[in-house]
């Protein structure tokens, strides 16, 4: 698993690389600690080359997305490769996630959450 | 110290006292202090003598050698020998005195070393050993203050001193640097202190070394203006390597406890789960039941429940808490427990009525504890047609009706602790005798292969399918044997649950 995290126009982003499950999941829990640190945070996590989803990465997710709303943002997702779409389709966490095709889309659509 | 030689060379005075009376001579003796400290014959005067020769200690004057007689001829010049020979009996006794008072030192080291042990040989506090080692190295080393410096390979440097600080972490730093690499012993003479102004000391830093590596320093502080002695340098050096067995022993235990109470935790875990899982399933006139987990080596959250009303509906639940160990275990009996009272609340409760209030019940646990659980419930009642069932974000749950194509039931709720509501409604499926129902759990789909490969959906759909004609007991088996096959003896890493409910035809 890599991790490889920038930043545009505010929007903290994460994309991941590799498989995204209960072994790899403590780096990303701890960036998302950070990320949503203080107040708005937004954050889009590009799972676009991540080939694995298991149960702790998904709730991973969602404790990283229960802290965004916590401190007034977002956590966004893009890039779901169909293994990890069926995962999120099957626990009907696809309502429960903003899920973008691609990066560009989820930035712009945080970004307009931030300005409403 | 002339005392001493005294009576260490008795004899030998006694053999220069009797060659001076056998020459003559009245009396002989020492003199010091306005007295005779010896004089031969016992009750001989030498206050009054004439001859006289000085004992030197150095250039120093401590007394005289005297000699009471007449016509004693011309005997300064021997006189002046035997006062000589006394006097270079003084550096040797002066020498052998230091050499006894550091043996007692040393003794006296070496008692508080024993004394040292056994204070902190019982301590598993490393914050509390290091400052009573601190202590006793200033005190043993009559220094003005004593530290350590601990740099563990999984946490930041920390330091204990004793008395208090009167260097800070960045008075040494630059020091500890250069031992680090040196591995060596360093003595630095002039060490400032950013705390007290205009104070300066003398500094011996020793590294100490746990399994080659320096994983620790101790540095005793002296007064600038004075030196670190050679035996003070050797005891400093002791209490070091003593510090760092200690330490060593320390972090060993550490790691054992750390791993005791793991495997212990685990075990508890694994008993909780297993405990609460049903012996075997129930019978129920046309069900054919098979139910099983294999739990993984690292205990995951998979529950799965068959709750009976008396005359009435039974109910089946097949779940998984995300997350593993002894809170998963934890929230795994709570969201059972909960599910059972729910049911059991009201004759006329219903699946998607129980996760309501379950999901109610628990969110702020899970959310708390970043967890949460997929949940299948179904409720079948004989008297009523069809299977009433909810699904709370739960997979792989596969309906294949009798001679037709198996299908993936898709869960219409997100899990519970996810969200405040849920959204899993009650969906009622026309159950035809012959028709089966198999729930499973993620272990199963996402079991691995050597080359990374999942077992997936879709291999379990066709395999359910392919079996859909056998009895439950008969499915179970070769669907447990088709995971471990394509698994290829990878070791499983999540637990791997099958509930199987076939309508028995008629």
């Amino acid at each position: 698993m890599e991790l490889h995290d920038r930043s545009r126009a505010g929007v903290k982003i994460l994309a991941l690389e590799g498989s995204f499950d209960t072994y790899t999941a403590e780096p990303i829990r701890r960036w998302l600690d950070e990320a949503t640190r203080s107040a708005p945070a937004h954050v889009v996590v590009n799972l676009s080359q991540v080939d694995f989803m298991d149960s702790t990465a998904l709730s991973t997710l969602v404790q990283g997305m229960k802290r965004a709303r916590e401190k007034g943002g977002e956590l966004y997702l893009c890039g779901l490769q169909s293994p990890v779409r069926l995962i999120f389709e099957l626990t009907r966490l696809d309502r429960v996630f903003e899920i973008f095709v691609s990066e560009e889309d989820a930035v712009q659509a945080i970004k307009g959450e931030a300005t409403h | 110290m002339l005392d001493a030689i005294v009576r260490q060379y008795r004899p030998q005075l006694n053999a220069l006292a009797h060659a001076w009376l056998d020459s003559g001579a009245r009396a002989f003796g020492i003199y010091a202090g306005g007295e005779a400290l010896v004089v031969w014959p016992e009750n001989g005067d030498i206050r009054d003598a004439r001859l006289r020769a000085p004992i030197k200690s150095g250039i120093e004057v401590i007394a005289e050698l005297r000699v009471a007689g007449d016509n004693l001829g011309n005997i300064e010049a021997h006189l002046e020998a035997d006062a000589g020979f006394i006097s270079s009996l003084l550096p040797l006794e002066r020498e052998l005195n230091s050499i006894a008072t550091e043996l007692i030192d040393t003794r006296d080291q070496l008692v508080a070393l024993y004394q040292l042990t056994q204070a902190t040989r019982n301590s598993l506090d490393i914050q509390r050993s290091l400052e009573h080692l601190a202590m006793q190295a200033a005190m043993m080393a009559k220094a003005e203050g004593a530290f350590f410096y601990l740099r563990p390979a999984d946490q930041e440097p920390w330091a204990v001193h004793y008395p208090e600080p009167n260097l800070s972490e960045e008075d040494i730093q630059p020091y500890l640097r250069e031992l680090v690499e040196s591995k060596l012993p360093y003595l630095s003479t002039g060490v400032v202190s950013s705390q007290v102004p205009g104070k300066a000391w003398q500094m011996l830093l020793l590294p100490i070394n746990v399994r080659g590596i320096v994983l620790a320093l101790i540095g005793v502080l002296h007064r600038a203006d004075r030196d670190f002695m050679s035996p003070e340098i050797k005891l400093v050096q002791a209490i070091g390597e003593y510090a760092g067995a200690h330490i060593e022993n320390l972090l060993l235990f550490k790691s054992n406890m750390e791993l005791t109470r793991l495997q212990t935790e685990m075990e508890l875990a694994r008993r909780v789960q297993v405990s609460l899982l049903p012996k075997s399933p129930p019978s129920i006139p046309g069900l054919d039941i098979w139910a099983g987990s294999q739990p993984a080596s690292q205990v995951g959250g998979d529950f799965y429940d068959f709750i009976s009303r008396p005359g009435d509906a039974v109910s089946f639940v097949v779940g998984d808490i995300s997350g593993k160990g002894m809170p998963a275990a934890l929230l795994m009996s709570m969201t059972r427990t909960l599910i059972r009272t729910e049911t059991n609340a009201l004759s006329t409760s219903t699946p998607e009525m129980v996760l309501r209030r379950t999901n109610a019940e628990l969110y702020n646990d899970f959310t708390e504890l970043v967890m949460f659980s997929t949940v299948f419930m179904a409720q079948y009642d004989q008297s009523k047609p069809g299977l009433v069932y909810a699904n709370a974000g739960h997979s792989p749950v596969i309906y294949c009706p009798r001679q037709g194509r198996a299908r993936l039931m898709k869960a219409d709720g997100v899990p519970i602790g996810i969200l405040p509501m849920t959204q899993s409604r009650d969906h009622c499926l026309n159950w035809e005798p012959g028709d089966l129902f198999v729930i499973g759990t993620d272990g199963l789909t996402e079991a691995r292969n050597s080359k990374n490969q999942s077992f997936g959906y879709q291999r379990l759909i066709s395999l359910v399918e392919e079996l859909s004609s056998q009895p439950a007991e008969e499915i179970a088996r070769q669907v447990y044997q088709q995971v471990r096959d394509f698994s290829g003896g990878l070791s499983q890493q999540d637990d791997q649950t099958l509930v199987i409910i076939k309508r028995l035809p008629l």
